[in-house]
């Protein structure tokens, strides 16, 4: 049995909206019951529109924001009864766009080294030290160290994002869209590194990303969100051969690849986005999906496991799974 | 009448700064037809954006453009005097950009913009405009239209922002739009149906289209035509099934082998990479712009300026010093 990293369940996280001056506020459920479990070494993305609460999953997760309720451990402790400092040894974000999370006014070492600091290692050569060994490990080329931000190139900043990351070598790294601010050809460097280093120090991913190719490449294990659940679960290989809720499907068909023999898609996903400050009643998905039944405007589904998948469906739920073939 | 709608040739565009003059697009030569589709693709800093602002006019002052010929419908636009021009955007050329939300004045309701784009360029009164904005925004997928005229940008989702964006440069019904990364801001999935909204009203308006992206992914599904850019210059041009499927140019089998493909490459093994960095492009550059990151480089590479060459067929061009045969072969 392999060694449980992050264990969340039922995780709801709500926001107050204020509706203007005299109204009272309206309650936004970001992240609405969600059950996440990650083991050792297992690369979890987290997939979905934006607006589905996968970023605030993933800011509860690193401690920058409470849930309003529901568990959380990381490594066998309830995040709330561990201090931020000890916690940000555990897990470590590594964000979307190198320009703007990395503070132009200080050098390279001292933006790597600022988390040694920050849990109070005082021995300047140790930090020097480590600062180091994280450069190469990362590939930054050591006359860097004294450089700016604004001397290095994209690729070579999201380097110095993941340096300062793994400085304090963490457990576990969330990943909020590695690479959507880098070209293609930075781009595959980038999951190249990430795939080396989860290999070389034995770390968890968590990957936010809309690019569903990157996702299939460099995750184990996909969860697909919509309106702040998780409405299908599976290993990677299994949820792009055989998807099950329909809006994964339709997230599958959007994935453009490069075959100039294929046509656009037609994703059939005609109504936008829903307002989550007024979610639609029943599945939250029923306005859009392909396959809706009267029921699922009526009554939320529950959530079972088919063939090895994790999915929020009325399609799967009592014996009606043979219908949707 | 030819079908041509825009030729452009040996377009470049000249950015003088404090330590040198930067050349940011080379001597770029293109055409679109009538119901074709363009894609200019490459990494950022190629000069695909400043290429479709100069087809447009809309340089920042400081930039100097120099352009051999610029015809729309077979007649040349290059001598435009700016009122001119201002007649032509808009009207003959229309323009979508990435971000939608700063291309729509988020102090003006959707109806008033689009109202005014009609009276500025068709001269139609206020009712007759207002009617045909109603028409307009239903053409491109949006319901409610009549309410839609009377909301603000922020009030709408970024898919119909987009769609707002699609619909005002119909107004005038353009014979050519230059689309600027349209779907980089959006969901995948809204992303699909930006496309196929765009595809489906060129075929209606018979317009050709220049798409500029970095994603090889839509190119791949939307292009009749496709030029690779690089450091400023195309470095092959050819249809979309020689370019995925036969590419000649280094750079380009590069970028081919760097995305991932579900179906193709293998999950967990390593990508294809292109080492190195994109040259300054600031003072005069000789030989090839790919050279210190190709690895079929030779010495012929670094000595003097590399023509766009023909590949096997005319359709096909591609900027480096190697053979076609040759180039067949090292694949």
């Amino acid at each position: 049995m392999s060694e449980m990293m992050i264990n969340a369940s039922a995780v709801t996280r709500d926001f107050s909206i204020s509706r203007g001056m005299f109204r009272g506020k309206q309650r936004l459920k970001a992240v609405n019951g969600v059950d996440l479990n990650v083991t050792r070494g297992e690369v979890l993305a987290l997939v979905g529109e934006s607006g589905c609460g996968k970023t605030t999953l993933a800011k509860i997760l690193l401690g920058l924001l409470p849930q309003t309720s529901g568990s959380i451990s990381l490594c066998g402790t309830p995040i709330g009864e561990v201090p931020r400092l000890e916690l940000a040894k555990t897990i470590q974000p590594i964000f979307q766009d190198p320009y703007s999370s990395l503070n132009p006014r200080k050098s390279i070492g001292s933006i790597i080294g600022l988390p040694m600091r920050v849990q109070g290692e005082e021995d300047q050569q140790a930090i020097l030290q480590r600062v180091a060994e994280t450069m190469e490990l990362v590939g930054l080329p050591s006359r860097l160290l004294n450089a700016y931000p604004n001397q290095l190139s994209g690729g070579q900043r999201q380097r110095v994002a993941i340096a300062r990351a793994l400085v304090y070598r963490p457990e576990i790294v969330v990943c909020d869209e590695p690479t959507s601010a880098l070209d293609v050809s930075v781009q595959s460097q980038i999951l190249n590194l990430l795939n080396e280093l989860r290999a070389e120090l034995n770390l968890t991913y968590i990957i936010i990303s809309h690019n569903l190719a990157v996702v299939e490449h460099i995750a184990s294990r996909v969860a697909v969100m919509y309106l702040g659940r998780i409405v299908e679960q599976a290993e990677t290989s299994t949820l792009f051969s055989n998807p099950q809720h329909p809006y994964t499907r339709a997230l599958l068909d959007s994935v453009l690849t490069p075959d100039p023999r294929l046509g656009l898609p037609n994703t059939q996903l005609g109504a936008s986005y829903p307002n989550p400050i007024d979610p639609p009643s029943g599945c939250a998905f029923h306005p859009r999906c392909a396959n809706a039944m009267p029921h699922c405007a009526q009554a939320a589904p529950n959530g079972l496991v088919n063939k090895d998948t994790y999915v929020e469906c009325h399609l799967y739920s009592d014996g009606d799974a043979a219908k949707a073939g | 009448m030819s079908n041509r709608v825009l030729s452009v040739e040996n377009l470049s565009v000249d950015i003088p700064l404090a330590d040198g003059v930067l050349h940011a697009v080379d001597n770029v030569t293109l055409h679109v037809d009538r119901g074709e589709t363009l894609c200019i693709v490459g990494e950022s800093g190629c000069g695909k954006s400043l290429t479709s602002l100069a087809l447009m006019d809309l340089l920042p002052k400081k930039a100097i453009r120099t352009i051999a010929s610029l015809d729309l419908n077979d007649a040349s636009i290059l001598n435009y005097s700016e009122k001119q021009m201002s007649d032509v955007r808009g009207n003959r050329m229309g323009m979508i950009f990435q971000e939608p939300m700063t291309s729509l004045n988020p102090a003006f309701t959707i109806g008033n913009q689009m109202v005014e784009t009609l009276r500025r360029h068709r001269k139609l009164s206020n009712a007759e405009a207002q009617d045909l904005a109603k028409q307009t925004l239903e053409k491109v997928g949006i319901t409610a239209a009549e309410q839609r005229l009377n909301q603000y940008p922020h009030q709408l989702s970024g898919g119909l922002r987009q769609r707002v964006m699609i619909a005002m440069t119909l107004l005038c019904e353009p014979e050519l739009i230059i689309a600027d990364e349209p779907t980089t801001a959006l969901d995948v999935t809204i992303q699909a149906q930006i496309l196929l909204l765009l595809q489906e009203l060129q075929a209606e308006y018979d317009m050709g289209l220049i798409l500029i992206t970095h994603d090889l992914g839509v190119v791949a599904r939307i292009a009749t035509r496709v030029a690779v850019m690089y450091a400023g210059q195309v470095v092959e041009q050819g249809t979309a099934e020689q370019i995925f499927e036969n590419p000649m140019h280094p750079y380009t089998r590069g970028l081919m082998r760097c995305i991932p493909v579900p179906g193709r490459t293998q999950p967990g093994e390593p990508l294809g990479s292109i080492p190195g960095m994109v040259p300054s492009l600031i003072g005069r550059f000789t030989g090839c712009r790919f050279a210190d990151r190709c690895d079929l480089v030779k010495d012929a590479c670094r000595k003097g300026d590399v023509p766009l060459r023909d590949a096997k067929g005319k359709t096909q061009g591609y900027r480096c010093v190697i053979e076609p045969r040759d180039m067949t072969k090292v694949a």
